[in-house]
């Protein structure tokens, strides 16, 4: 309890530390924002203009794919907001030696990552999927029951976790390969197939998404426990047992790594 | 003996470990090229699957797949971004040392991409192209692309790739207004997915939009080639899109030329 304090503390203090160096540039993040934003409001006016021309794909309506669009939104704008830093472990701290840092504070290393910054230009991913996810409530797609507002929140987290564990798995390859960015761009690219209904896929891609990179499970597979009932166990239980699944090999690949780390040297 | 191997051993094996790194990030990109054709190859599938006819926008099942990926491959050798690498030269100083050399900063830029074009040509467009080709006679009855519309095509991509280059030079010299370019490109790389139709054909969206989109240089970026490669312009109109296009070539070169000028004079440079 003392401990979950002190890194309380800790965490207040980086984040504060690091919001003064963005104060800096309030311009910049604008315009990281707007990015996302365009992005986004891209992808869904792909599905408007699809849907003038079909009532419906594969017995989901537009109302179901957005709201699955927008609840895919969500794990991902919380992974990205908090643990946006493990990309620079992959990217550039292996390589350049800069890694050393963590090893010599007396701190768990993965918080001492985390905490380092927030990624605030996934405000914008998090703000389009609550307007989805709140449309579709609006508009009747989804019913709200505690329970159901309960499992969501679960969902939510739990989709987080797959995300943040993904990355750091593909992050720590860097200890070995030193550099392992271009893997986690193209894991990132993968992800995207996870916007939509898995089942549209080819066998293979499904079975991809369903087991080496689990992103089925962060909002497809847990949305049909929301969108048409399905069974809660074979959904969002199953969405937890991969998030705790993925998120101990991701931790144990993660500690083996900095075992085998060696500084750049100077 | 055991010493010398000892040694020099780590040399040999950081060699095969960064060849690793690089070979190995040489196939994961072009598989990450592979990924984006694919999400919409089959969201296209099931969407042709669910329509009451036959067409959608104009496009048929079997040109709609020919469109997803002749507009990949396309923007992916015509959109070689310069703005990015004027932006690093703006914050680092270099473009100072671009200003004392004797060779036109632009041009430099443009061959450098053009390099990158020649190359991306090949790898991975041109097998991805026979894939088509083939794919196209065995899976989907059409008859080959005759020699002249792929010429057609192929000038009309030279020019695509002149446009998007001078644009993306007068976007470059954002650079030297804000420093955060890296946010800007994201806008930018978002918003011309959507400008130059590679994410759904210009053809779906409102009247009032497409005729918008005429005007506007964007269109002629990625759309005008893929759509000569589909056949869907009479002899005239070809002769018509590729004239459209040089006349944007020359435009953006102009407004480039005038925007450096402007900029030029009042370029400050700090340290050095």
């Amino acid at each position: 309890m003392k401990k979950l304090s002190r890194y309380l503390n800790l965490y207040r203090i980086f984040v504060i530390q690091y919001m003064k160096t963005t104060m800096q540039s309030k311009v910049d993040f604008f315009i990281g924002l707007g990015g996302f934003l365009i992005s986004q409001a891209a992808g869904l006016a792909f599905l408007y203009l699809v849907f003038e021309q079909i009532p419906s794909m594969r017995e989901w309506t537009l109302e179901q794919m957005l709201f699955i669009y927008g609840f895919a939104q969500l794990p991902r704008g919380i992974d990205h907001l908090l643990t946006d830093n493990i990309w620079m472990v992959g990217w550039q701290m292996v390589i350049k030696g800069t890694f050393d840092k963590y090893i010599l504070r007396p701190m768990n290393i993965f918080f001492q990552i985390v905490c380092e910054k927030v990624q605030f230009d996934a405000l914008g991913e998090i703000l389009v999927g609550l307007v989805l996810v709140g449309r579709s409530v609006a508009k009747g797609t989804v019913q709200v029951t505690p329970v159901k507002l309960l499992f969501f929140v679960v969902s939510v987290a739990a989709g987080t976790v797959i995300y943040t564990s993904v990355k750091l798995i593909l992050a720590s390859l860097a200890f070995w390969l030193k550099d392992s960015s271009a893997i986690m761009t193209t894991a990132y690219e993968v992800a995207d197939f996870a916007k939509y209904p898995v089942e549209i896929y080819a066998k293979p891609v499904q079975a991809v998404l369903m087991t080496i990179l689990p992103f089925a499970f962060v909002a497809y597979i847990p949305s049909t426990f929301f969108l048409i009932d399905a069974n809660l166990w074979t959904t969002i239980g199953a969405e937890c047992a991969v998030a705790a699944i993925i998120w101990t090999v991701a931790y144990k690949l993660f500690q083996k790594g900095i075992s085998v780390y060696e500084s750049a040297g100077n | 003996m055991k010493k010398f191997f000892r040694i020099y051993w780590p040399f040999a094996a950081n060699q095969i470990k960064s060849n690793f790194v690089y070979k190995g990030r040489f196939y994961l990109f072009i598989l990450r090229k592979f990924l984006g054709m694919f999400i919409y190859y089959y969201l296209w599938m099931a969407i042709y699957a669910s329509a009451p006819t036959g067409e959608l926008g104009g496009f048929t099942r079997a040109e709609m797949i020919l469109y997803v990926f002749m507009s990949y491959t396309v923007s992916d050798m015509v959109m070689v971004g310069i703005s990015s690498e004027i932006g690093y030269d703006v914050t680092d100083g270099n473009v100072a040392m671009s200003l004392t050399k004797p060779i036109s900063y632009r041009a430099r830029l443009v061959f450098k991409s053009l390099g990158v074009m020649l190359y991306r040509a090949v790898v991975p467009t041109l097998f991805i192209w026979i894939g088509l080709e083939i794919y196209k006679v065995s899976r989907l009855g059409m008859p080959l692309t005759s020699p002249v519309t792929m010429a057609a095509t192929l000038v009309s991509i030279l020019l695509s790739f002149f446009i998007y280059i001078f644009f993306d030079y007068c976007f470059g010299m954002l650079a030297f207004v804000t420093t955060y370019v890296f946010g800007m490109n994201i806008i930018k790389n978002a918003a011309l997915n959507f400008l130059t139709g590679k994410l759904i054909p210009i053809s779906f969206f409102p009247e009032v939009l497409q005729r918008i989109f005429a005007v506007l240089p964007f269109t002629a970026m990625t759309y005008v080639p893929v759509l000569i490669y589909l056949g869907k312009y009479s002899g005239a109109q070809v002769l018509e899109q590729l004239g459209k296009q040089a006349l944007w070539v020359v435009v953006l070169f102009l407004l480039g030329s005038y925007l450096w000028k402007k900029i030029e004079k009042r370029i400050v440079i700090l340290g050095g």
